[in-house]
């Protein structure tokens, strides 16, 4: 379980978090919707421990992550994507999965480099491998990361978040510029990860994969959260309609929206390196 | 990788002891030219091994970790001095070799974790420039501290190295022992290469935000990168001083940093074979531009600046690494 209780992020005189409180249980998926610039990356970033709340905290199973250094945070089970792609490039599909297996001990880590310490990593490739083939891409092992297509990459960033067994996963954007075959591919793993001890945070635009994963969903509007419930009941309430763009039926336009950046994400892939198959 | 194929049962006996029978063959090959060289290529050769070695230490850092180290020779004349200081007239203390040897490199190791500890918060050209800054402290240091080390006289009448009764007569004598050390280190960053903690460090490398989110305590592999580094620096002191039997400031400035760095970068980052193709063209290049006296220097510097150019990722690339060529051997 994911817990937000009180938090506040001020960027100088800009606020971009007021005050949220948020719970996310474990066991099922919750959306974090709103319009650009409504905060959802920024809470999602906070959580990772990228940047400090300014007041507030943030307990992963009861245990304050606030107070804990970025890799700590990962170790205590916080899994995370990007929102813009970031593997590591030049290393293999598998080493990338591996470098979330590293053993934490840094003792550990010294003896085992001085052969004072049995290898750990032939069971790290199998637990690697084994999520790979779970998420349908284990021909890929090894291919460089940074050669591979875009929404190859978006895949492999999804095993490395995983493959630790986080207890609190948060997606941001993981559809952004995936073509619709991806994105249904996508969502079938998005649901296939649905488990009792995780809890899944999805940050989308995808009004469509958020209709049809979701358990839950927040909407979020200049910082603040909007509203919370069940997808219908999001999709029926007038006051998250108005908050787009003033007017009721605006659940349309958040798509539109979405469409917009899905192609820019998409432009700004083909400049890049890869964007071949699909 | 290589260990995965090693151990794949399916491996048989043979197919290895072949592949370990032709990576023998190169330190021997070394051993039997240095057998009939006379003794000026002789102390030549001696110096490319040593600048391998070197090479492969700072490796580590700039080759796995992806850190611009400036200030590697510190780590260099710090070995040399200990070595200098516990076996010479200096303070009449005349230690045995190989307990040097150990003690050099854990002196060199702990400046590197000392060093490590405020700059590792700093990146790219922060980090060069401070690391820079160290190397010219330390040479500094050696400069002034007459008490202690002499002042620019540097310390003469340094003690013939002796392990078990071999005494270290001449540059054949040293040629032995630097090729059973450069084989030692070259394991050892090989091992480390192919450790959990080599795939720390080049995370650590590629993107260090991300390795952070993936759980990498970035700051402490980084630490253990620079002082396993400097261990090796030490030890390559160690050696040098007992080679020379005299060491002074002069032979530990900025050039020579520089220099380590270049058997890294021409070499190829990351591939300890490309250390030792590296550290043979640093060192013989020069030699073989004796004959142009004046314009040795600037023949130098076209020749590199047209290495760099032809192959910007080294003469020898990562992936063609000892786990590639162990690979290629077994047949896996």
């Amino acid at each position: 379980m994911l817990v937000f209780d009180h938090v506040i992020k001020r960027f100088g005189a800009n606020t971009a978090i007021d005050d949220v409180s948020l719970t996310i249980r474990a066991g099922v998926i919750t959306a974090v919707i709103g319009p650009n610039g409504a905060g959802k990356s920024t809470l999602v970033n906070m959580a990772a421990g990228s940047y400090r709340a300014t007041s507030g905290r943030i307990l992963l199973d009861g245990a304050e992550l606030q107070t804990l250094p970025k890799y700590r945070i990962a170790r205590a089970g916080l899994g995370r994507t990007y929102q813009n792609i970031r593997l590591f490039d030049g290393l293999t599909v598998l080493q990338n999965l591996e470098v979330a297996l590293v053993p934490q001990s840094l003792p550990l880590l010294i003896a085992e480099a001085f052969w004072l310490a049995p290898r750990g990593s032939a069971e790290a490739r199998e637990t690697s491998r084994a999520v790979l083939a779970r998420l349908g891409i284990a021909h890929l092992a090894d291919r460089q990361a940074g050669s591979l297509a875009y929404g190859q990459q978006k895949l492999v960033e999804l095993a490395r978040a995983i493959v630790g067994r986080p207890r609190a996963l948060l997606l941001d954007e993981p559809a952004a510029g995936l073509n619709h075959g991806e994105t249904d591919e996508l969502k079938a793993h998005i649901q296939s990860l649905r488990s009792p001890e995780l809890a899944i945070v999805l940050i989308e635009h995808d009004m469509k994969l958020i209709m049809s994963v979701s358990d839950e969903i927040t909407v979020m509007n200049r910082g603040a959260v909007l509203a919370q419930g069940a997808p219908e009941a999001i999709r029926d309430n007038r006051q998250v309609q108005e908050a787009y763009l003033g007017q009721p039926g605006a659940m349309g336009a958040i798509e539109t929206a979405a469409r917009g950046r899905r192609n820019r994400v998409r432009l700004r892939a083909s400049e890049g390196l890869a964007w071949g198959q699909s | 990788m290589t260990s995965e194929a090693l151990t794949r049962a399916s491996v048989d006996r043979k197919s290895v002891l072949r592949a370990l029978a032709v990576m023998a063959l190169m330190p021997i090959a070394v051993l039997a030219i240095g057998a009939v060289l006379p003794t000026y290529p002789l102390r030549i050769l001696d110096f490319v091994l040593l600048y391998a070695m070197l090479g492969m230490g700072l490796n580590i850092v700039v080759g796995y970790a992806g850190l611009l180290d400036l200030g590697y020779v510190a780590f260099y004349a710090i070995g040399a001095y200990t070595y200098a200081l516990l076996a010479s007239p200096q303070f009449d203390l005349h230690l045995p070799f190989a307990l040097i040897l150990v003690i050099g490199s854990s002196c060199a190791a702990l400046a590197g974790v000392l060093l490590g500890i405020p700059v590792l918060r700093l990146r790219g050209d922060y980090l060069a420039i401070v690391t820079l800054g160290f190397g010219e402290i330390i040479r500094v240091l050696m400069n002034n501290l007459d008490g202690l080390t002499n002042g620019p006289q540097g310390i003469a009448r340094i003690d013939e190295a002796t392990i078990l009764g071999w005494r270290l007569e001449g540059p054949l004598d040293f040629l032995f022992l630097l090729v059973g050390l450069t084989i030692l280190v070259f394991l050892f960053v090989w091992r480390l290469q192919e450790s959990a903690f080599g795939t720390a460090l080049a995370a650590v490398r590629e993107d260090q935000d991300a390795a952070r989110g993936c759980g990498i305590d970035t700051t402490g592999v980084k630490l253990i990168a620079f002082a396993t580094s400097a261990a090796i620096g030490g030890l390559g002191g160690v050696v040098f001083a007992a080679m020379q039997r005299f060491v002074s400031p002069e032979s530990f400035t900025f050039w020579e940093s520089l220099s380590i760095v270049l058997v890294v970068v021409v070499g190829g980052l990351g591939n300890p074979f490309g250390m030792v193709l590296g550290a043979g063209l640093l060192v013989l290049m020069p030699e073989l531009l004796r004959a142009y006296a004046d314009y040795r220097q600037l023949l130098y510097g076209i020749a590199l600046v047209l290495i760099i150019l032809a192959r910007p990722m080294g003469l020898l690339r990562r992936e063609y690494g000892p786990s590639w060529l162990a690979r290629k051997l077994i047949g896996a």
